[in-house]
């Protein structure tokens, strides 16, 4: 733990973090608005008492309330990992300033959490579908997205994704729905209802 | 003569009905730019065309299509395009719970799966505060070690082989192959291990693994040199990386890069080192770097890295404490609710997994950052102005692993 972090991130950042700086194990993790993104981390990276050179993440969550974007920083000044944490992003149209500004490489991680969870970031040149075709309109790793594997212990079961299309600003709670468990019979017969 | 456009099936959604011939294999994509950088990429100046390579060109090691645009022999630009190997790791271990995740995230860095199995278990640690056995530390770092020797011994034959030697790559899998069946002798698989355990790994060293490894260590110094020696010395080698691909630290540093390409350009950051976890603080290695920042570099680092690893394991053979190798956990893990964040230095450079916990025996998110996937990226920077063969040259000196970058 860093507690000089700690002091550092408090009297730069102030009232512009959402709740308190944590810390735990070897990780100091900040919260913050979508709208102080650019600010906090470009004082993150240019910042004498900061010096996070090294972006060694950039993840979406989907917490099913909301959107958030991870950002994992390293630097050599400090013995711990921070963690910025960009909440609050509605789900129906979750936007969040690009940091490629200051990292270029985080242009594709960007472009995976758009592929991912519709995630727009304002700035990237390249926001297209990284992974699944262009054509494709849902994004998978949202939590409404079902797995339709019943390997998975997922409540998608017996449906088959393709046939759930999902726009952003469309968002309602599927009803669970377990399909009867595919006979033997009716794999045979090339019926099943999953792979 | 123009082609007719005629109403056919999409082949990614035989549902969808596309109003033109082409399909998303064409290098021109039928369908209207998404991105302000995709419409600047498809416009064609006078004398330049667009070429693809891959997806199933044998340079690019895997399932990676990139888009060339060329002006005569040179490439002006190009877009890589990933996909063709996307299986949803993270979404399957979303769906299967944290026992299931080891065996989802082996075949993600599938020359060095000991790294990529590692992710959901260190996470699942850290977020139970597990103390693991140090022999299990050990064996753990033994097994990592030697699978980023089996691995850095590939990237040599590969490197050689899209240069256009066949030679290297044999003597690569030699190599690889005496690792790979030693591993097999400890874990009982030769590629994808599902070795590591939450708490501990599977099973105790064994004669049979020790064996072999005592006779490959009694003469793997001397065959890594007789293997490097024949490249080292190869003017041809030497003359098409030798200042090809050239990176400086602040472009490396922006481009996300880790690994050998970063310290090939002088930047010491090994996660080893620069965030300490497992047992390394107690090991005894330097972290090579390089100051070049060219391909050649980066081939010299791996071999230089390859020394340090065998330095590791004759430490942690040495070292080796008794004890358990698997700390005592019910089989149900319920992980506490949290969020955690774990790196380590995987031959390719930092791997790292963020995971999120609700407090059930599922990973409530588990984000894998692969660094081959990060590291391609820097292609795009690279190869404008180069011979589209050098563009495999480069993309081979950054050694991307598909299965990480597809996910």
């Amino acid at each position: 733990m860093d507690r000089r972090l700690k002091r550092h991130l408090e009297q730069a950042f102030g009232d512009r973090l959402h709740g308190p700086v944590r810390q735990r194990g070897d990780t100091t993790e900040i919260r913050v608005g979508p709208a102080d993104v650019i600010a906090v981390m470009r004082e993150l990276h240019e910042g004498k008492h900061f010096r996070f050179e090294i972006l060694a993440d950039l993840a979406g969550v989907d917490t099913g309330e909301e959107m958030w974007v991870v950002y994992h920083l390293w630097s050599s000044g400090s013995p711990d990992w921070l963690r910025v944490i960009a909440d609050g992003l509605p789900r129906d149209n979750p936007r969040v300033p690009s940091v490629t500004f200051l990292w270029n490489g985080a242009e594709w991680a960007e472009r995976e959490a758009y592929d991912m969870f519709g995630i727009i970031f304002e700035g990237n040149r390249d926001l297209r579908r990284i992974y699944m075709p262009p054509d494709y309109t849902s994004f998978p790793l949202r939590k409404d997205f079902l797995l339709p594997d019943d390997a998975a212990r997922s409540p998608g079961e017996g449906f088959r994704h393709v046939e759930q299309p999902h726009q952003p600003g469309e968002y309602r709670r599927r009803p669970v729905v377990r399909a009867a468990k595919t006979t033997r019979a009716e794999l045979a017969a090339g019926e099943g209802s999953t792979t | 003569m123009t082609a007719e456009r005629t109403h056919v099936r999409s082949l990614d959604d035989p549902d969808i009905w596309v109003d033109s011939p082409a399909t998303i294999f064409d290098a021109v994509p039928p369908y209207p730019p998404r991105s302000e950088r995709e419409a600047e990429f498809y416009q064609l100046r006078d004398g330049e065309m667009l070429i693809n390579l891959g997806p199933q060109h044998p340079s690019t090691h895997g399932v990676l299509r990139v888009v060339l645009k060329i002006d005569g022999e040179r490439v002006v630009d190009l877009d890589p395009v990933l996909g063709y190997l996307h299986r949803g790791v993270e979404k399957i271990c979303e769906n299967g719970d944290w026992h299931h995740a080891i065996s989802n995230c082996d075949p993600l860095e599938y020359i060095a799966s000991m790294f990529s199995e590692a992710m959901p278990v260190l996470v699942a640690e850290k977020l139970l505060d597990l103390q693991v056995p140090r022999r299990a530390e050990y064996i753990r770092v033994l097994a990592w070690e030697l699978n980023r020797i089996s691995s850095h011994a590939l990237f040599i034959g590969w490197l050689a082989l899209d240069l256009g030697g066949l030679t290297p790559i044999l003597y690569g899998f030699i190599e690889r192959d005496e690792i790979v069946e030693m591993l097999a002798a400890l874990t009982g698989q030769r590629l994808l291990f599902n070795y590591l355990r939450i708490g501990g790994v599977n099973g105790d060293l064994n004669h049979d693994f020790l064996s072999r490894l005592g006779d490959w260590m009694s003469r793997a110094g001397r065959q890594i040199e007789h293997q490097t020696q024949l490249l080292n010395e190869n003017e041809i080698f030497v003359r098409r990386t030798k200042g090809l691909g050239v990176l400086d630290r602040e472009t490396a540093l922006r481009l996300c890069l880790s690994g050998p390409p970063l310290r090939a350009t002088g930047v010491p950051y090994d996660v080893r080192r620069a965030h300490p976890y497992s047992v390394y603080p107690e090991l005894e290695f330097d972290i090579p770097t390089r100051s070049e920042g060219d391909s050649y570099a980066r081939y010299l680092l791996h071999i230089d890295e390859i020394r340090e690893s065998m330095r590791i394991i004759d430490q942690v053979l040495h070292q080796m404490p008794d004890g358990p190798v698997m700390g005592k956990i019910p089989r149900l893990i319920r992980v506490p609710p949290g969020r955690a964040f774990i790196a380590i230095e995987s031959p390719r450079g930092q791997y790292a997994c963020y995971g999120m916990s609700d407090g059930s025996d599922q990973p409530f998110r588990l984000r894998i950052h692969d660094p081959s996937f990060f590291n391609l990226q820097a292609v795009g920077l690279l190869t404008p102005g180069n011979l589209i063969a050098d563009t495999m040259a480069i993309m081979a000196s950054l050694d991307p692993i598909m299965g990480g970058i597809d996910k």
